[in-house]
């Protein structure tokens, strides 16, 4: 096939066209691809959500397509910005493989802004579409490849949408298929979320925590048949990315001031002046400012934009 | 009968000396006027003849002819009226010859004989001073401003009539009294120099981010970008930055009123402008307006905010033209215009403060409300050119003021408190600086940075992880040397420390803010 990189055409009658989509109503006859299609016998996991996400979807993302990613299980999404490109790259970088599945043609790179997670994809996973090469993405392209998407995956996980979002396409489909639907819940006053609230409040599935998600999914595959990898895997990623790394914890404990500001920071981006609101009155924003780069030049938090902070760490659960 | 007497013209903020020669002699009667004359220069004969003529001298029916020398020289402006009509009275014999020798004359005149101001009295009084002019006349009300200058006789004369009576009179104290010297008064600067009404931080209530960083930039005079919600102050912080600046010196002082007064923009009385200036132009002002310039240069807005702050709110609104004929005067402190009416050379040495919102419905990036789009965000921030943001040394992002930030429990610091650190900042760098191009922190150029802002080891460590964590390039690196030093000069601190790096770091400029 593909040694040269060249894209190629599956066919409903052909071997390797994924038995999953064979499962779903109104199949892509044509099915072009770059690089490889989703192994059969392992699971496959859908993050989907917002483009314009928050500092918070972004973290929930990243952590789940990295733990995913670690234990081998497949990350499916539409490369698009935001959660969906994030999820991905995470898996990918977690050692993982990834699929895109496309509105457009599988030679355009679109958004234009994810070319490097495209060339990644092209080699650790696939880019698929059901659209010949050299389509244009255009929008009415982009509810139907979301069918696609969920058909290709065992269980699919929305991390942020609002009330009116794309994202709820898929979910529709997924449903319509008999996929899983797991979603992540918000605030109920933060509109990226509304839309995850909503569909919670409809009875989709909750992912609170990242090892029981990961048994729920074990189990949804187990009946399957599909292989799932050694728990040992799981854990040893949440071991390893739950906490602070050692360096970390000793600059903490040293310094108490540090570990006050570091204590006051959350996922929602706060200012100086919010930050200093939750500490003790005797810290002066100019402390408080060097504190924060600190944290940032350490890896604990990160300044989202020129006056704006939150915490980071690499999982969650 | 010859006569010729001195006046000045001016070249940009600078002058030269004009000789003014009349010769009055029989043949057809008329008036002709030479010497490369703009359109007012011109309009001078009708002015000169009716004032004459309305205090009573006739102009004789003979041959007048009026040349202002050097002749390759583009005169313009109104102060030439007064030299003509003096250099006419003495050609006509009214006083004795030599009795405006040494004498500079400047102004204009109205058709009842009445002197009026006229621009760029203080650059052309520098310039008769250095060349040895030792008295002058000029209207009334620029001869505080010429008194400015010392070493020359500053008389000022509200009427024709008036230098007439002086011209004619005997040397003596009855002379003296016809057109008295105006006093060059020395504490005039620094008494002006107190702002009684100028805007306070003190009326700023929170914000504590923004002001640290103006006082920051004004310390250094670094240029500075502030990006918030409207209504966060960003206005407001920009007015009060000229009043923690370091107070004007003798020199910066004579080079601000000196813009001014080419600008005709001194105000009546004034000797020397005691305050730094501060410009805001509208964001739809052409380039010329801005940078300077039209057919016959005069100095734009960029020259009239020099040593002050040039506050350019809602930033991406202007247009690009506009923005990006700042780079060169950014660079170099001054501006070189070129226009069929001449070359010139203007000071535009300004500290430039930007103000703008973070996307177009100005909530980005609280995803709770801001409701534009990332490509109309991007758009947005794109239309700030990158070489003007190369040309930024800090970045603060103010937050929306809530109440409890209104009503605030600390009393917020006055302008005079803030003054005096930015003072002492102002002294280390003079001590620094001295007998260099340099002024302040924000001049320091790449090649210097090391001289300048030398680190210890465990601060180069820092430093080298801070490039590697916050994925500084090169410049920003550069940047962020340049205001921990002037971090370090608020705090008196000879070495820059760890601190002072990181308070710097927090206001690096990145350009990731707007790639989005």
């Amino acid at each position: 096939m593909d040694e040269n990189g060249a894209i190629r055409v599956l066919r409903q009658r052909d071997r390797e066209y994924p038995q999953r989509l064979r499962e779903i109503p109104n199949p892509p006859k044509e099915l072009y691809v770059l690089g490889r299609v989703p192994e059969e016998q392992i699971p496959v996991v859908a993050i989907i959500g917002a483009r314009d996400c928050s500092e918070y979807g972004k973290y929930v993302a990243s952590g789940l397509g990295a733990a995913l990613g670690h234990s081998g299980i497949q990350v499916v999404s539409g490369m698009a910005r935001g959660i969906d490109g994030i999820g991905q790259e995470a898996a990918l970088d977690a050692g993982g493989s990834s699929f895109a599945v496309l509105g457009c043609g599988v030679d355009i790179c679109y958004p234009a802004g994810n070319r490097r997670l495209y060339e990644k994809l092209r080699t650790g996973g696939g880019i698929l579409s059901e659209y010949p090469p050299e389509t244009p993405p255009r929008p009415g392209n982009f509810p139907p490849r979301n069918r696609i998407v969920s058909g290709l995956s065992d269980a699919v996980v929305v991390v942020e949408a609002r009330e009116k979002s794309g994202t709820l396409i898929t979910v529709d489909m997924a449903l319509e298929q008999g996929r899983e639907v797991y979603v992540v819940p918000g605030r109920v006053t933060d509109p990226l979320s509304s839309g995850c609230n909503r569909l919670l409040k409809l009875g989709a599935g909750i992912l609170l925590d990242q090892g029981e998600f990961m048994e729920e999914l074990r189990q949804i595959c187990e009946k399957k048949g599909l292989r799932v990898e050694d728990e040992g895997a799981a854990e040893d990623a949440e071991q390893e990315d739950a906490g602070l790394t050692e360096a970390q914890s000793a600059l903490l404990a040293e310094r108490p001031e540090l570990m006050a500001v570091y204590r006051a920071l959350d996922f929602t981006p706060g200012s100086v002046e919010q930050i200093r609101g939750r500490l003790p009155k005797q810290y002066r924003e100019e402390q408080i400012s060097v504190h924060l780069i600190r944290l940032c030049m350490e890896k604990l938090a990160v300044q989202v934009s020129p006056g704006q902070f939150c915490i980071c760490r690499s999982t969650f659960g | 009968m010859y006569s010729t007497v001195v006046s000045g013209a001016l070249l940009g903020v600078s002058a030269c000396l004009v000789s003014v020669e009349v010769d009055i002699a029989q043949g057809l009667p008329g008036f002709s006027m030479v010497g490369s004359l703009g359109g007012e220069v011109k309009e001078s004969r009708e002015r000169v003849t009716v004032a004459l003529k309305n205090v009573g001298l006739n102009l004789p029916p003979k041959r007048i002819t009026v040349n202002l020398s050097p002749a390759d020289i583009k005169k313009e402006g109104n102060a030439f009226d007064l030299p003509i009509a003096a250099g006419m009275l003495e050609a006509m014999g009214y006083f004795r010859p030599g009795a405006a020798e040494g004498i500079l004359f400047l102004g204009e005149l109205g058709l009842n004989g009445e002197i009026k101001k006229v621009r760029g009295v203080l650059p052309i009084v520098r310039e008769a001073v250095s060349k040895g002019i030792r008295q002058c006349i000029v209207p009334a009300a620029n001869a505080r401003e010429g008194a400015a200058i010392p070493g020359i006789k500053v008389r000022g004369a509200g009427h024709i009539r008036d230098v007439f009576r002086f011209l004619e009179s005997e040397e003596g104290e009855e002379k003296e009294r016809l057109l008295p010297a105006e006093q060059a008064d020395s504490a005039e600067l620094s008494v002006r120099g107190d702002r009684e009404s100028m805007p306070d931080f003190s009326q700023v209530n929170g914000q504590e981010t923004a002001k640290r960083a103006a006082e920051i930039a004004a310390a250094g005079f670094h240029n500075l970008l502030m990006v918030g919600p409207p209504g966060a102050g960003k206005s407001m912080i920009a007015k009060r930055i000229p009043g923690i600046m370091p107070r004007l010196t003798q020199e910066e002082s004579l080079e601000v009123t000196s813009v001014l007064s080419v600008a005709g923009l001194l105000e009546e009385g004034t000797a020397l402008v005691g305050e730094r200036p501060f410009q805001s132009p509208h964001h739809t002002i052409s380039q010329a307006a801005l940078v300077g310039g039209s057919a016959s240069p005069k100095p734009g807005i960029i020259s009239l905010a020099h040593r002050g702050v040039l506050f350019l709110d809602e930033l991406p609104e202007f247009r690009r033209a506009a923005l990006d004929s700042l780079r060169q005067p950014l660079e170099e402190h001054r501006i070189h215009i070129c226009r069929s009416g001449g070359n010139v050379t203007y000071p535009s040495d300004f500290m430039l403060v930007c103000a703008m919102n973070p996307c177009p419905c100005g909530y980005y990036p609280d995803k709770s409300r801001c409701s534009c789009t990332v490509p109309q965000i991007r758009k947005y921030m794109g239309k700030v050119s990158g070489p003007i943001l190369d040309r930024i040394d800090l970045c603060v992002e103010l937050q929306p003021v809530d109440l409890p930030g209104l009503r605030k429990e600390r009393k917020a610091e006055s302008s005079r408190e803030i003054r005096a650190r930015v003072q002492r900042a102002r002294q280390m760098q003079m001590e620094r600086f001295a007998g260099t191009e340099c002024r302040f922190n924000g001049d320091i150029e790449g090649t210097n940075i090391e001289k300048y802002c030398p680190l210890g080891r465990e601060e180069q460590e820092l430093m080298e992880r801070l490039y590697q964590s916050l994925q500084l390039s090169a410049r920003a690196y550069h940047r962020i040397l340049k205001v921990a030093r002037t971090v370090a000069d608020l705090e008196g601190a000879e070495m820059i420390r760890a601190e002072h790096l990181l308070e710097a770091s927090f206001y690096r400029p990145s350009a990731e803010y707007w790639s989005v």
